[in-house]
């Protein structure tokens, strides 16, 4: 059987100015393969992982030593290696988020998927990895779907779109304002951009950054000087902005509401010092959240995933060992005794329910076991010619010797 | 019979909903609404039966009115549970639901009292409206409190509960609003029923009094949620808040006046 290995270079194992030099493409992989190997690499900025079956750890960890520039003993030192159960274990909780920084973020998947395109590209994955990473895809998604792991959201951005999706519903129709074109504010729009919101509009000190930011979003910029006019209009303000004084006011949120004929509205202030007077939220439906109080959610929702992960792990350790059967069987030897035991299948299927005379059942079972045993000669002899993991899942395929075509065929 | 099965058919789908609140799922959802209207054929069911025997309307005691109440509000109910967003409502109403139906359901008797006069009709038509106008009272009463538990669900930033589920504040002041309006239509529609019938009858105003001055107090709080609203944009939690109030005024009035006053109206019962 083929073990499945793996390096991983992670932020547990790692600190980040190690995390930042390591970088392992599919193309450079492929120098290392022969016929018979296979490799995926992953790369995202809180990881490295390099995943292969069919090589010597020395040589991968030769190629990551060549392309980072680090030295064997420091690489060795930020890296753990994981051979057999262990690595494919970890690549379904890597794919599920549940080794990420963030516990349950789903931005990995998306990555995982992205590196595996490239990997496909590069014909760097046969068999073994290709089945691995499927299963770790169907793992992540069930994990998505059966635990309620991304049903509490950690960011500011998704933490606005769900206090927004309480109050409003669909966040489609409301406007979005954005008070503050930095990095903290343009992720913020664009993560409410991506959840639904369609009218953006940024307010910034510097018109040209305000406009530079729209054209990105597909916004609209507006000069500062309107800030109070636009809190009529605004639905979900985001502000994040350097500015050491409050620049949304009670008086100004005060006046707004009365013009807004009290329509609810949602302030998310994420700059420190504060953007907004904290007396704002006192106007009646304004919903004032500052950096505390959604620390304050975010550390709840941090509790609530934890004790969502541990449901998830028991589908880790069930969808790997689904996948461990199924690469145990991916021996020649297995394979010819599961053409065996199909064999004996098909025979008990047709002498089953059928009265015979005295001795003819006998004779009816060794001629169909000859007739079978001829049938199989050759697709063993191609086996035992043939011993490597892409051949025998080609028999064991047409057979439909594993549960996953059998089901589909019957399907 | 039938009350009592109705009666054990509200307890359970009030639990389902009421379960519906933390187990998610279309299968289960598609199984409460089932039941819901199970509910209300069964209900209907014991509501004609009692018709049938008694040979009018079965609105002449204040526990049939409120048998009536319960039927008309599970009506008002229906296009809420078949969305999927307010279908959780009937974990509040059906509770309520129950419990009353729990203290009605034995003293419901078919021609305990009998309406007679020769413009009972408008009678029957003042109370039909009435009846409707309050249900579409509880109806608001119900998505203020949803409304006022979610707000401070929010508020507290605990969103991550699974009781958070509740339907989006803005479509819950919809429905508040909505529900509002063809209330105070119905009530005043009634209470126009109520004056010719009295008029036709020749009742003298001071055997009515009670219960019309407690109808206009009622119409008062009600007219004025919906014209500060209009006036002035008050929505959502001061609407809830009034709503709640003019409620629990509703219900202190009803019991108290026929239990201070059973024949104010001055119907004639034979």
């Amino acid at each position: 059987m083929e073990r499945i290995c793996c390096i991983s270079i992670n932020h547990r194992t790692a600190p980040v100015d190690i995390r930042e030099r390591i970088r392992v493409g599919h193309e450079e992989l492929r120098e290392i393969l022969d016929k018979d190997s296979e490799a995926f690499a992953l790369n995202t900025c809180n990881r490295t992982e390099v995943y292969w079956t069919g090589l010597d750890v020395v040589e991968v960890y030769r190629l990551i030593e060549r392309l980072s520039g680090c030295e064997e003993d420091m690489l060795r030192g930020a890296s753990e290696f994981l051979a057999g159960k262990e690595s494919i274990r970890h690549l379904f909780m890597v794919a599920s988020g549940l080794d990420s920084l963030v516990l349950g973020e789903t931005q990995i998947l998306g990555q995982m998927k992205d590196a595996y395109r490239e990997a496909l590209a590069a014909g760097t994955t046969d068999t073994i990895l290709n089945k691995a990473l499927h299963r770790a895809f169907r793992a992540a998604k069930r994990i998505r779907t059966e635990t309620g792991i991304g049903s509490y959201p950690v960011s500011v951005a998704s933490q606005a779109v769900d206090l927004a999706e309480h109050i409003f519903g669909e966040i489609g129709g409301n406007t979005v304002l954005v008070v503050g074109a930095g990095d903290m504010a343009g992720i913020a729009a664009k993560r409410l951009r991506d959840r639904g919101a369609k009218h953006l509009r940024i307010v910034n000190r510097t018109h040209a950054t305000a406009c530079m930011l729209a054209d990105e979003l597909g916004g609209i910029a507006v000069p500062f000087e309107n800030l109070a006019e636009e809190l009529v209009t605004g639905d979900i303000v985001i502000t994040s902005t350097g500015s050491v004084r409050p620049i949304i006011t009670r008086d100004m949120v005060a006046a707004a509401m009365k013009l807004r004929k009290n329509r609810p509205i949602i302030i998310i202030d994420i700059a420190v010092p504060r953007d907004v007077e904290e007396a704002a939220g006192k106007c009646y439906n304004c919903y004032l959240y500052d950096i505390d109080a959604l620390k304050a959610i975010v550390d709840r929702h941090f509790a609530h995933r934890e004790s969502e992960a541990k449901k998830a792990v028991s589908i880790i350790e069930e969808e790997s060992a689904k996948f461990g059967a199924w690469l145990e069987s991916l021996s020649a030897r297995v394979t010819i005794r599961d053409l065996f035991a199909l064999m004996d299948a098909h025979i008990a299927d047709q002498l089953s329910g059928q009265s015979f005379p005295e001795g003819e059942k006998e004779l009816l079972e060794q001629h169909l076991r000859a007739s079978y045993k001829r049938l199989l000669h050759r697709p063993i002899s191609f086996l035992k010619g043939h011993p490597g993991a892409r051949y025998i899942e080609y028999v064991r395929r047409v057979f439909l010797l594993d549960e996953d075509y059998t089901d589909r065929h019957k399907g | 019979m039938t009350i009592t099965a109705a009666f054990i058919l509200y307890t359970l789908t009030g639990l389902g909903f009421i379960t519906y609140l933390f187990l998610r799922t279309d299968t289960f959802l598609f199984g409460l609404r089932t039941l819901y209207c199970l509910c209300i054929a069964v209900h209907g069911l014991s509501f004609s039966i009692l018709w049938q025997a008694s040979g009018q309307l079965p609105v002449a005691t204040p526990t049939e009115a409120l048998n009536m109440l319960i039927l008309f509000s599970s009506l008002a109910f229906i296009p809420f549970i078949f969305k999927r967003k307010t279908a959780i409502l009937a974990a509040f109403f059906l509770p309520a639901a129950s419990i009353v139906l729990a203290f009605i359901a034995p003293s419901l008797q078919a021609g305990s009292e009998v309406l007679s006069g020769p413009h009972r009709t408008w009678y029957v038509l003042h109370t039909l409206s009435v009846i409707a106008g309050e249900a579409f009272f509880v109806v608001a009463a119900i998505a203020s409190t949803v409304y006022l538990i979610h707000e401070r669900i929010i508020r507290k930033g605990s969103i991550h509960l699974k009781l958070s589920h509740l339907p989006p504040l803005t479509m819950l002041d919809g429905i508040l609003y909505g529900s509002l309006a063809l209330g105070f239509f119905s009530i005043t529609t009634g209470m126009i029923l109520g004056g010719l019938w009295a008029s036709a009858e020749g009742i003298a105003f001071s055997s009515i009094a009670p219960k019309v001055l407690a109808g206009a107090l009622l119409w008062a709080v009600f007219g004025l949620s919906l014209h500060q609203r209009f006036a002035i944009g008050w929505k959502g939690r001061r609407t809830a808040i009034i709503t709640l109030i003019g409620f629990v005024l509703m219900v202190l009035l009803f019991v108290g006046i026929n239990a201070a006053f059973p024949e104010s109206h001055g119907i004639r019962l034979i």
